[in-house]
């Protein structure tokens, strides 16, 4: 397997406080990463730096093998990454077509104000996160918290992504909502989408991935599968309180 | 939405222009001098509409570029003899220049602080306008005996609808577009549309441009409809929040709510005039703006909206007409 992401002794500082503190891992292509570790460990500040929301203070990111630190996050989503936030941010007064819209909207101005919106792959990938066709017109007001994380993942999704870092992406669902986002994750995989996954919720996200890497205090702990991981004694430590 | 004008949106378009084009068969000049106005107010507020009400970056200095577009034309025109023709294009091309420098504290400030901004620029705009070159400007005083493109109620109000109806239809095509979609987008969410992978700066520099354009086009046929301009005028808070409100009342980021504000604030004042000849009058507009905001904040295009949707609440009751 190629490696697609490369976190290379990553540090960011917020003021006195180490967020990342040389922080180093590679994601294959077609692995699904589980991102793990106790409120604060800075796994939301991974993602908001691989995306370039933030600056990392040193140490470069590369994917596919370019370093692409220096690019701003729109850039970053062009060459196929995308996340999703642990609070579900859509557009609030547009209906779940017009999110995924957005979401598909090349960013070149002539196709923009010319080229006419593809409702019917609006629609598959409605369709493919699990919204029904009558679903589309609906707004965020009137969806479930479920049906806002399937959104989040439709608008990921219409970004064409080659990798998707989702970030606790079971929070706050019904049991039911939370198998039914594990089995749309669990296809993804299947079709070869590359995943980092945050998650608190470690039996929906066990069967998801490959590989697991613990963290506390913006430090790995751990690297290894899900199982080797959650037994090493340093994070059921930090973790667990063990 | 497939398209970005439908067969019986492009006909309630033409009825509206031939009722537009018709009125003054039935209307007295008196009336149609409102109208003319009114019609000026529309471009202005849609000018502000496409910026602020899509984007939410909220501009409380839009008479700087309806300023830079009337005196470039005037101090050409009148000042160096410039046909209006090549005075108006090239006002516009100011305005731009203008629309840049505006644009600039958008990069790194929003919300409040951009406001604020903005107002500052109109200011600063008031004060230069009078002690730079006053020779050019007419300082103070400003400027009269402008060179008019038409004279005639009936003219002047042919060519002001006309302007402004071809300025409507146009921003109200480009915000059906997957343009105006983005730009409605970032008032909700501006980090959300870049990791849609949208570049977020390009998308407000357009809004910024076609704004400074729609608002250069505007103030240059204004002056030249006038005849006169005077900073105090124009560079004016009231001036600015006739404006705003127009656009907030009628329904921001719709385009066709600031030009139906624009209607209902220019002639709700002028049948206030006989009743409340004073500044009292904008104490009764405010009053209803407040009524208004609380009952729909969305505007009127949201009550018509509601009204054809059998939507249409009470004050104190729920949508659906169930007890609140």
């Amino acid at each position: 397997m190629a490696t697609l992401l490369e976190l290379d002794n990553v540090f960011k500082r917020f003021g006195g406080i180490v967020a990342t503190n040389g922080l180093s891992f590679n994601v294959e292509k077609g692995e699904s990463l589980a991102l793990i570790g106790p409120n604060g460990a800075g796994k939301t500040t991974i993602f908001s730096l691989i995306m370039g929301e933030i600056r990392q203070n040193s140490g470069a990111i590369r994917f596919k093998g370019h370093d692409i630190s220096a690019l701003p996050t729109h850039e970053r989503i062009k060459r196929g990454i995308s996340r999703t936030y642990q609070v579900p941010r859509p557009f609030g007064d547009m209906d779940v077509a017009q999110n995924i819209r957005v979401g598909m909207t090349p960013d070149n101005l002539w196709q923009m104000v010319f080229g006419a919106p593809d409702l019917q792959a609006e629609l598959e990938i409605a369709r493919s996160v699990g919204f029904r066709e009558e679903d589309l017109a609906r707004t965020p007001s009137t969806l479930s918290m479920g049906d806002l994380r399937k959104l989040e993942l439709a608008r990921t999704l219409a970004t064409k992504p080659e990798i998707m870092l989702l970030d606790e992406v079971f929070a706050g669902l019904t049991v039911a909502e939370i198998d039914q986002i594990a089995e749309l994750l669990a296809e993804k995989r299947k079709e070869g989408m590359t995943f980092i996954i945050v998650s608190h919720d470690l039996r929906a996200l066990e069967p998801l991935v490959d590989r697991a890497v613990a963290m506390t205090f913006g430090k790995a702990i751990a690297e290894g599968s899900f199982g080797e991981v959650m037994g090493d004694a340093a994070v059921r430590a930090a973790y667990l309180g063990e | 939405m497939t398209r970005v004008i439908t067969l019986r949106q492009a006909a309630l378009w033409l009825i509206f222009a031939l009722v537009m084009l018709a009125l003054p068969q039935f209307v007295s000049n008196g009336t149609m001098r409102i109208m003319i106005f009114a019609n000026f107010l529309a471009i202005f507020a849609m000018s502000w509409d496409f910026l602020s009400g899509k984007t939410g970056y909220v501009s409380f200095g839009h008479p700087f570029l309806v300023g830079i577009g009337a005196y470039t034309t005037a101090i050409l025109s009148y000042r160096f003899g410039v046909p209006i023709a090549v005075s108006i294009p090239l006002a516009v091309l100011a305005t731009l220049v203008g629309g840049t420098l505006f644009f600039l504290p958008a990069l790194r400030i929003k919300g409040t602080y951009f406001a604020l901004v903005t107002l500052a620029f109109m200011e600063l705009m008031y004060q230069l306008i009078q002690v730079i070159r006053p020779d050019l400007t007419g300082g103070t005083r400003g400027m009269s005996g402008i060179k008019t493109l038409v004279s005639g109620a009936a003219p002047n109000y042919y060519l002001s609808f006309g302007l402004m109806f071809v300025i409507a239809l146009a921003l109200w095509m480009l915000s059906r577009t997957r343009l105006g979609t983005s730009l409605d987008a970032i008032s909700m969410n501006e980090e959300a549309v870049s990791g849609s992978g949208l570049n977020t700066t390009r998308l407000k520099l357009v809004a910024f441009m076609v704004s400074a354009s729609v608002a250069g086009l505007g103030g240059a046929f204004y002056v030249h409809y006038l005849g006169s301009i005077a900073p105090r005028a124009l560079f004016d808070i009231n001036f600015v929040f006739t404006i705003i409100v127009s656009a907030l009342i009628g329904g921001s980021a719709t385009i066709i709510g600031p030009m139906a504000g624009a209607f209902f604030m220019t002639f709700l004042l002028e049948y206030l005039r006989p009743i409340l000849p004073g500044s009292e009058r904008y104490f009764v507009y405010g009053l209803i703006a407040l009524v208004l905001y609380v009952y729909q904040p969305k505007g009127i295009f949201a009550i018509v909206d509601d009204l054809r949707n059998g939507k249409l609440r009470l004050p104190g009751r729920a949508a659906n007409g169930d007890a609140a």
